[in-house]
């Protein structure tokens, strides 16, 4: 007789809900990765506005090395991406507060709301860097 | 469902410790009202940095000693780290498991304290000192 003390049996499989292999990838499904991957972006790049504020409270030659890299073509491009996903995120949490008054969650409107995100954040990324570098 | 059963629940899955640990609202409405503040402030934060785009060490300094510049960049930076830690918390619950997932939960919350600190500190040393 196996006694009751002995490790219980394995656990059988539990049913899973249906996951990301059985569905076509639709462009909310994008736009939800997006959000979470700009989001982790925006992470790390607090790490970037804080030696920018450590450098500005430190001395003058401290700084110097924050100016070097955010002139360099690396710094600015980590500066776009950075901002970029600021705006993006944004407008995609506006998305979510539009979805969640029960609005927008129809056959064109979402996939009309997942685009203008898109668009919206590319357009208004490049306006600011055109302000930025315009404006003296 | 019988009408005697008051949970969706499985017995089975209640003894696993599967399901709702009913703590997901909290952070779903901290999300949102954080999310709402975040909106004026990111274009505060966003106006600031366009104004210290062409500035040196001096300039930078005297723009971050005013005022409503420090408010608005220490208001974007704890609202703003208070959200993320929630966000990449609920990442982190999601795609991460066993130890890792611990690790990584305890290192959310120390980078997101270590970097209001640090953002803090420097504001107030460049304003107060």
């Amino acid at each position: 007789m196996a006694s009751t003390e002995t490790a219980p049996k394995p656990m059988r499989p539990r049913p899973l809900s249906p996951h990301l292999q059985v569905y076509r990838l639709t462009l909310t499904m994008v736009m939800s990765g997006l959000h979470r991957i700009t989001g982790l972006c925006l992470f790390i790049g607090t790490l970037l506005l804080a030696w920018f504020l450590i450098a500005a409270a430190s001395d003058a030659s401290t700084f110097s090395y924050f100016s070097w890299f955010i002139e360099s073509f690396i710094g600015r491009l980590a500066l776009f991406g950075f901002t970029w996903a600021l705006f993006h995120h944004l407008l995609g949490g506006v998305r979510h507060f539009i979805w969640d008054a029960g609005k927008g969650l129809g056959d064109p409107e979402r996939d009309q709301l997942a685009l203008a995100t898109i668009v919206g954040s590319i357009a208004i990324n490049v306006i600011v860097w055109i302000i930025g570098y315009a404006v003296r | 469902m019988s009408p005697s059963q008051k949970s969706f629940r499985s017995p089975m899955g209640r003894v696993r410790f599967l399901g709702s640990a009913r703590l997901g609202t909290d952070d779903m409405w901290r999300l949102h009202v954080t999310a709402a503040f975040m909106i004026p402030l990111t274009f505060g934060f966003v106006w600031l940095v366009l104004s210290l785009l062409h500035k040196d060490y001096n300039g930078v300094r005297a723009e971050l000693g005013q005022p409503i510049p420090a408010i608005v960049l220490l208001l974007f930076v704890l609202t703003g780290l208070y959200h993320m830690q929630i966000g990449l918390r609920a990442i982190i619950l999601d795609y991460i498991h066993g130890h890792t997932k611990e690790w990584l939960l305890i290192a959310n919350a120390f980078f997101a304290v270590a970097v209001a600190t640090a953002c803090i500190y420097s504001v107030l040393r460049i304003g107060f000192v």
